[in-house]
């Protein structure tokens, strides 16, 4: 018997100009093919995106000191999207599968990521998280507390801060100052960060 | 002098004799620079490890008053070797706060390596991805012109350059550096 966890199905990073920077997209586990296939095509996640960006304008009216703006918007049973904006405007949303990870019921295996490399790595870290997460998650579509889904936005915070250290990354480009739109991110760093991240989180994971 | 005794004294001076300043200040400051040298020269990249070096080498005619000074050896160095231990161990050490390590030395004695197992200038940074960059920048060449420099004002006509960087994807950061010949001390044209 085995029952399923959240997991990442999309990080997307916003730019100041409402503009797209990053989009990574996670395959969850399909129970009917019994494989890790993403859940949503790109320009679906796309568009979820691109939905976020009122519930943020919405928000930031009456907006918290930290930024974290929690659950943005519960988009059906299994999916529902999580914000974070910066005081630069910059703006960091994570969409969680809540079905998108399989444990086994006996609490040794943790069905491994979809792709290989990355997922011999954290799997360690997985398992032993898997217990929490089953425990703070006692059923599917119970919904997340904003304090689980936090460590995901502090990594993502750190990973975009060391992206504008680089020097070569000219933040200019790729947000202009009151103009439109701006070229994507195409940092490898940055890119194989939020691989990372969206592959290592699940609930009860607290550093990424 | 040994080895030893020069790691002992760049850590002393280190301690005591140093102003520091924040390392990302001297990070983002350095990252600027090369920035602006790539987007000057429109990614003329040999261009750019040209006019690094050539910053260096200005930075090293002053900086070796500044280390010698501080330093306090006024006894020379009897060998390339030692002058090779005293770079790393005392010059990188009160400078950087790094030591690399020299190695690889030709059976001459007058060419050797500095490997650097961490490099300040290059935290963070990602070199461009435009194809080029990543073959022909040598995006710390400012430390091979500062060595030119510094040595050349101590009579030793160095060339040094990078033969690997990780920022290329190699395994280590390494500079060459080779003794071309001590300069003497030129006399007066005599009078007749």
């Amino acid at each position: 018997m085995s029952a399923a966890i959240p997991s990442v199905a999309c990080l997307g990073v916003i730019g100041r100009n409402n503009n797209p920077l990053h989009i990574s997209i996670f395959p969850s586990y399909d129970p009917t093919a019994n494989a890790f296939t993403p859940i949503r095509n790109p320009l679906q996640f796309s568009l979820l995106l691109s939905s976020t960006i009122d519930v943020f304008d919405l928000r930031s009216k009456t907006s918290t000191a930290s930024g974290d703006f929690g659950l943005l918007h519960a988009i059906d049973d299994r999916l529902a999207a999580y914000g974070f904006e910066t005081n630069t405007g910059v703006r960091m949303v994570c969409i969680v599968d809540m079905r998108g990870r399989r444990v086994e019921a006996g609490g040794s295996g943790v069905a491994g990521q979809g792709s290989g490399a990355a997922g011999a790595s954290t799997a360690s870290s997985t398992s032993a998280s898997a217990a929490a997460a089953r425990s703070s998650v006692g059923s599917v579509g119970a919904g997340l507390r904003d304090s689980e889904i936090k460590p995901v936005f502090r990594a993502m915070q750190s990973a975009y801060v060391r992206l504008l250290q680089n020097p070569f990354y000219d933040p200019d480009e790729h947000a202009p100052l009151g103009g439109k739109g701006g070229r994507r991110i195409t940092s490898k760093k940055f890119g194989d960060d939020m691989k990372r991240i969206g592959e290592a989180w699940t609930p009860g994971v607290t550093t990424l | 002098m040994a080895a030893s005794k020069a790691s002992r004294i760049g850590e002393e001076i280190w301690k005591t004799r140093i102003d520091k300043v924040n390392a990302e200040l001297v990070t983002l400051t350095y990252g600027t620079i090369v920035a602006q040298l790539c987007k000057d020269f429109e990614d003329d990249y040999p261009e750019v490890n040209r006019q690094l070096d050539k910053m260096g080498y200005n930075i090293g005619l002053r900086l070796i008053e500044d280390y010698l000074a501080k330093s306090n050896t006024m006894k020379r160095c009897s060998n390339f070797r030692e002058t090779a231990d005293m770079i790393s161990r005392v010059g990188f050490k009160i400078f950087l706060n790094i030591t690399p390590q020299v190695t690889n030395w030709t059976a001459d004695n007058n060419s050797f390596s500095l490997v650097f197992d961490e490099n300040p200038f290059a935290d963070f940074v990602e070199l461009p991805d435009d194809g080029r960059a990543q073959n022909e920048l040598w995006y710390s060449n400012i430390l091979c012109g500062v060595l030119r420099g510094a040595l050349e004002m101590v009579q030793m006509q160095v060339e040094a350059h990078f033969i690997s960087d990780v920022l290329k994807g190699n395994d280590t950061t390494e500079m060459r550096v080779t003794l071309i010949r001590y300069i003497d001390d030129e006399l007066p044209p005599e009078d007749d």
